[in-house]
């Protein structure tokens, strides 16, 4: 099993945060790496058991499954059904907790999937720095005041 | 029951500050509030169900127990067993999260509890602002960090 943990502060309230990445298709209009997206059968992007399938910007074409979304908690976790990525039982959840002193948003994106020994440290750096850490910087980035 | 939620990032890794907070005796040594604090029996003060009885500025007295220590977590959480503030069934947990962008940690300070009615504000202040915030306050301090600058 091996497991990828990224964490982030992010200067604007949690709720602000949340607004912008709560949506399940909604990955093109914030992370950098996301192409397109779309939600299959025509389904409600927060209906929990729907299915987005999007491109990363190399073309690389995923599919992934919503498997819990809390508007309370503020966390999403979802699983990959289709990659190219040489792993499988592939679950991740991203979480935002408020940040009492000063109202500011703690960011949480992990990860755990089963792959190949040869194949975890390619993995964990390409999904922990290539998709959640710039996933954050540009949250970063889009949200400043 | 009034619930308490209170949290802060310290911007320094996240293990130099458990170091500080896992020591269940160590508040004398860096919170305001706490003039001094023994744990009972001579125990150690990691052993999950010992003791620390403590005074504050104004005299009082307080007995607290340590319910949960862990290392892996980097949490633990207590309860108040004696105390002449009205502070009833108070169970509260403390956690360090780390922040891997900046090698920061995410402190997390929450606690329940009952109160005599009409007391709930009154009461609720001086734990998330007297106790918590005065003790993020007073980490930051203890470890020559900056205030951060609250938006």
């Amino acid at each position: 099993m091996a497991r990828v943990y990224i964490s982030s502060v992010i200067d604007v309230p949690a709720v602000k945060v949340w607004e912008r990445v709560r949506d399940f298709n909604g990955l093109p209009r914030w992370h950098p790496s996301i192409r397109d997206s779309r939600i299959e059968n025509g389904e409600p992007a927060d209906k929990v058991g729907c299915i987005r399938d999007f491109h990363l910007q190399n073309g690389d074409r995923i599919r992934e499954q919503l498997l819990g979304l809390s508007d309370y908690d503020m966390f999403c976790t979802y699983s990959i059904l289709e990659s190219p990525m040489p792993l499988t039982d592939y679950v991740a959840t991203l979480r935002l907790t408020p940040i009492t002193d000063g109202n500011r948003c703690f960011a949480e994106w992990s990860a755990e999937f089963e792959c190949d020994e040869g194949e975890v440290e390619g993995l964990v750096n390409g999904i922990g720095n290539g998709v959640f850490q710039a996933g954050f910087s540009a949250l970063k980035r889009q949200l400043a005041v | 029951m009034v619930k308490v939620v209170k949290s802060t990032i310290i911007e320094a890794p996240v293990e130099d500050v458990w170091a500080i907070l896992r020591d269940f005796n160590g508040h004398e040594e860096w919170h305001p509030a706490v003039v001094q604090s023994a744990i009972e029996r001579s125990n150690p003060s990691d052993m999950v169900g010992c003791v620390r009885r403590f005074k504050l500025a104004d005299g009082s007295e307080l007995r607290e127990r340590l319910l949960t220590l862990s290392d892996i977590d980097m949490a633990f959480s207590y309860c108040l067993e004696d105390t002449p503030i009205p502070l009833l069934n108070y169970v509260a947990h403390v956690r360090l999260t780390p922040v891997t962008d900046g090698d920061w940690t995410f402190w997390s300070w929450e606690s329940r509890f009952d109160t005599p009615k009409g007391r709930e504000a009154e009461l609720k202040t001086l734990v998330s602002e007297g106790v918590y915030q005065g003790g993020f306050d007073a980490i930051r301090e203890t470890m020559g960090l900056a205030r951060e600058t609250a938006q």
